[in-house]
């Protein structure tokens, strides 16, 4: 489990600084050298426009990354209120906003993505819109879940009692005890969100070229799958290994949270 | 007062004064509707007749306030404690008198130190004398208590029981204790409600209660009890 | 009898949230929904009278509700209109397109619930044994694997270097195995992941022991306790699986060039075909709702305990 933690963390550093170890200008076109294989100036090799892929991968990984840790924080910051005002807000409330959250619910995710970016226009900023809009959902469910069960609990009626505001009442007496769930839950639609990203981009409606990113890539590697098999492995590689490096640290979290999730 | 709570009456035209400095016992079995009987006094539960008021303006405005059964997790457990009792007051933005805390501790007799515990960092007994001072240190003109003693074990339960009784001779606030104890009613309560299916069954001063019960139910209650030798602990 | 209704009421609410959604959606799409039907019905520079009257005609010149209530009159009755590209009817276009989606979909389905059953059930047996872990293994890795990836590689080992099977297009019935495949394996991996959990948890109840002990056939213990209460998270998931099909569908029927719902959708949005889109979103939606509201009475049919919680 520790080498789990240690590649995301790797792999999290790479995000971050990926970019200054990156060899090329991931732009660079280079048609003399095509399609060259992995080697001296290109450790990774070229793709069709000669741009050094070690360097895309390298850039990529920031876009993707960013992107999805953007995504997922926005998910989780919005899903969250909306989850605890469930909770919170009484029955009628609780109704309404949770029949809302059916209506997301009542489609699948990524198609509903696809849906809003590809009507949106293709760019980043209805790329983050379409996954944020798909991606909020489990956190309310999750905030809601525990709100209810903690509106019983002594020290939130104390704190009712003793006039303090509902957002203070959110802030210091659930958020404490929805943070371990809702980090969990975060692993989760963070991985997703990776996911989504080069999905969308696959397709074409996510991050447009000639930006490095990991779906893009794949996209443009496709046609070059019978001559270059193996401009297509590195992006695919790429995105295989940092979600399962994710969705593993997730279930480790999770196993090391569940005691406190579990009520007294 | 009514209450009506999942298509089901479970309070019924509940009737019930109380004087400063005075203490009430509100007696009843499991689900007679005594935590309903809290929660709508306290405005946590809207009544669907009926008001609750003191001195003729509502009771909510003095802001009462309530010392729970658990009383561990009547404490937030990511909090330290003097956070948890200082909250009636930062939420109010009130100023306390000088020396108030640390004279409430004294009277409770709790090591200020406590305050920078966790919930889980101090004992049951302290747990529920902190309770006790946080629902005091706003100087509410009506304190509810909820089985205060039910999660203590016997010696505690009584030095608590002389701890609260000692503290509302000083501060003056009027008690009303909801409670299946019959023997801290004998012993501390100038007033008497048997509450039962969320009806008024009998409501006397605790000397002619406990003298005389007037219904066969009040009748029933204090032998049970004198069978269980609470009355004779209690005198 | 309150509680069906309560079901049922919530199912339309969430049909008729989905609906404004949709509709919302596309009154805020970029640019000016007319004129983009224009350029599309007449494929060249339309003057500004032909914009006006198909924005008259659409009812988009009323403001959001009006437009909302002139657009979703004809859906209600059933009617999904005509492209705006093609100015043809929908309906037999998207009816095709379902019938070559719906067998891919049941295929892998089915493919995933060969693999994963047994997988499930043998992993169990011996919790923490080389199976058990290997069901683990099958899972995460899974569920970290894009389809479309997924799919490309397939490609790349069926197609390109074995030449055994054809990769693009939906000619023959070979044309469907490697989407399939592609399909099945993804559903494989979360449907392992849940039976695994769902079975060891039946497995973990604590009157089994006893059961066995008064000497019970194990055969019977497994199809009388464990594999009811197993069924439980297995309903739950065959809504999510349901998504995952329809999902899986899309990016796979790009990937292998097969004209299903999912090539529907991603044409329909490249050439911002909004009736088109729409048709899609709402048959999606219908389809989901039916699905969930099917699951919750199933729910209430085998797990006595949940009929009264929504109460």
């Amino acid at each position: 489990m520790r080498s789990v933690v240690i590649l995301t963390v790797i792999l999290g550093l790479l995000a971050v600084f990926g970019p200054a170890l990156a060899p090329h200008d991931p732009n660079a076109i280079d048609i003399p050298n095509r399609l060259a294989p992995p080697g001296d100036p290109y450790p990774l090799g070229t793709d069709a426009m000669g741009r050094c892929v070690l360097s895309r991968l390298l850039h990529g990984a920031s876009w993707s990354l960013g992107l999805a840790f953007l995504v997922s924080v926005i998910g989780l910051i919005a899903g969250s209120v909306i989850g605890l005002v469930a909770a919170m807000g009484g029955r009628l409330v609780d109704w309404v906003v949770m029949r809302a959250t059916d209506s997301f619910l009542a489609f699948p995710d990524l198609v509903a993505a696809v849906v809003i970016a590809g009507v949106l226009g293709a760019g980043t900023g209805s790329l983050v819109f379409a996954l944020t809009v798909t991606g909020w959902m489990r956190y309310a469910r999750v905030a809601r879940g525990i709100g209810l069960s903690l509106g019983s609990r002594g020290h939130v009626t104390q704190a009712r009692l003793a006039g303090l505001s509902p957002a203070a009442i959110a802030q210091w007496h659930y958020l404490p005890a929805l943070a371990p769930s809702l980090i969990v839950v975060w692993t989760g639609m963070f991985a997703r969100a990776i996911l989504g990203i080069s999905a969308l981009g696959f397709l074409g409606f996510g991050v447009q070229p000639p930006t490095p990113e990991w779906g893009t890539m794949l996209l443009d590697a496709r046609v070059h799958m019978r001559s270059t098999p193996l401009l297509m492995i590195w992006p695919g590689l790429a995105i295989v290994v940092t979600v399962l490096a994710i969705n593993l640290t997730g279930d480790a979290l999770r196993d090391s949270l569940a005691p406190q999730e579990r009520p007294a | 007062m009514s209450v009506v709570r999942g298509g089901r009456r479970v309070l019924d035209s509940v009737d019930l004064a109380l004087a400063p400095g005075r203490t009430l016992a509100v007696i009843g079995e499991s689900g007679a509707g005594k935590s309903t009987l809290i929660g709508a006094i306290l405005g946590l539960l809207r009544p669907q007749s009926g008001r609750v008021a003191w001195n003729g303006e509502d009771l909510r405005a003095t802001n009462p306030s309530l010392v729970m059964q658990e009383p561990r997790a009547a404490f937030n457990p990511a909090l330290s404690l003097r956070r948890s009792v200082m909250e009636p007051v930062k939420a109010r933005r009130l100023r306390l008198p000088e020396g108030r805390l640390d004279r409430l501790c004294t009277g409770l007799e709790l090591d200020p130190d406590l305050l920078d515990r966790r919930p889980h960092e101090v004992s049951i007994g302290q747990a529920q004398r902190l309770g006790i001072l946080r629902a005091l240190i706003t100087k509410a003109p009506l304190v509810l208590f909820d089985e205060p003693l039910s999660a203590l074990d016997a010696v505690t339960q009584k030095h608590t029981a002389n701890l609260i009784a000692a503290l509302q001779s000083e501060e003056g606030f009027a008690a009303l204790v909801v409670t299946h104890d019959l023997g801290y009613a004998a012993a501390h309560a100038d007033e008497v409600v048997i509450l039962r299916d969320g009806r008024i069954e009998e409501a006397a001063s605790a000397e002619t209660f406990f003298r005389a019960p007037q219904t066969d139910y009040g009748c029933a209650l204090c032998e049970a009890a004198l069978a269980l030798g609470a009355l004779e602990r209690a005198a | 009898m309150t509680a069906l209704a309560e079901v049922v009421l919530r199912a339309v609410v969430v049909l008729a949230g989905t609906a404004l959604a949709t509709f919302a959606l596309l009154w805020h799409a970029p640019g000016d929904p007319a004129a983009a039907i224009a350029v599309a019905r007449f494929d060249s520079v339309v003057s500004e009278e032909v914009v006006a009257q198909i924005r008259a005609e659409a009812g988009l010149d009323a403001g959001f509700w009006p437009a909302f209530g002139h657009w979703i009159t004809p859906i209600l009755a059933g009617d999904l209109g005509n492209s705006s590209v093609s100015g043809r009817p929908i309906w037999p276009e998207l009816r095709d397109a379902i019938a070559l989606t719906v067998p891919l979909a049941l295929a892998g389905l089915a493919i995933g619930v060969a693999v994963s059953v047994p997988l499930a059930i043998f992993a169990t047996r011996r919790p923490g044994g080389w199976l058990d872990r290997g069901a683990v293994a099958v899972a995460s890795l899974g569920a970290a694997m894009p389809a479309y990836w997924l799919g490309l590689l397939l490609i790349l080992l069926f197609a390109v270097h074995l030449g055994w099977l054809p990769a693009m297009g939906a000619r023959t019935p070979a044309h469907m195995i490697l989407p399939a495949l592609t399909l099945g394996l993804g559903v494989a991996a979360s449907l392992t992941r849940i039976l695994r959990s769902g079975l060891r948890e039946a497995r973990g109840q604590p009157f089994l022991p006893a059961l066995a002990r008064r000497g019970v056939p194990p055969g019977r213990i497994g199809r009388d306790h464990v594999a009811p209460h197993a069924a439980i998270p297995v309903v739950t998931v065959l809504g999510l699986e349901l998504a995952f099909l329809l999902e899986g569908a899309v990016i796979v029927e790009v990937i292998f060039a097969r004209p299903g719902l999912g090539s529907f959708l991603v044409q329909a949005i490249t050439a911002r075909d909004f009736p088109k889109i729409q048709a899609v979103v709402i048959l999606t939606a219908l389809l989901f709702v039916t699905v969930n509201l099917l699951i919750d009475l199933t729910y209430r049919l085998i797990d006595p305990r949940t009929r009264d919680r929504d109460a």
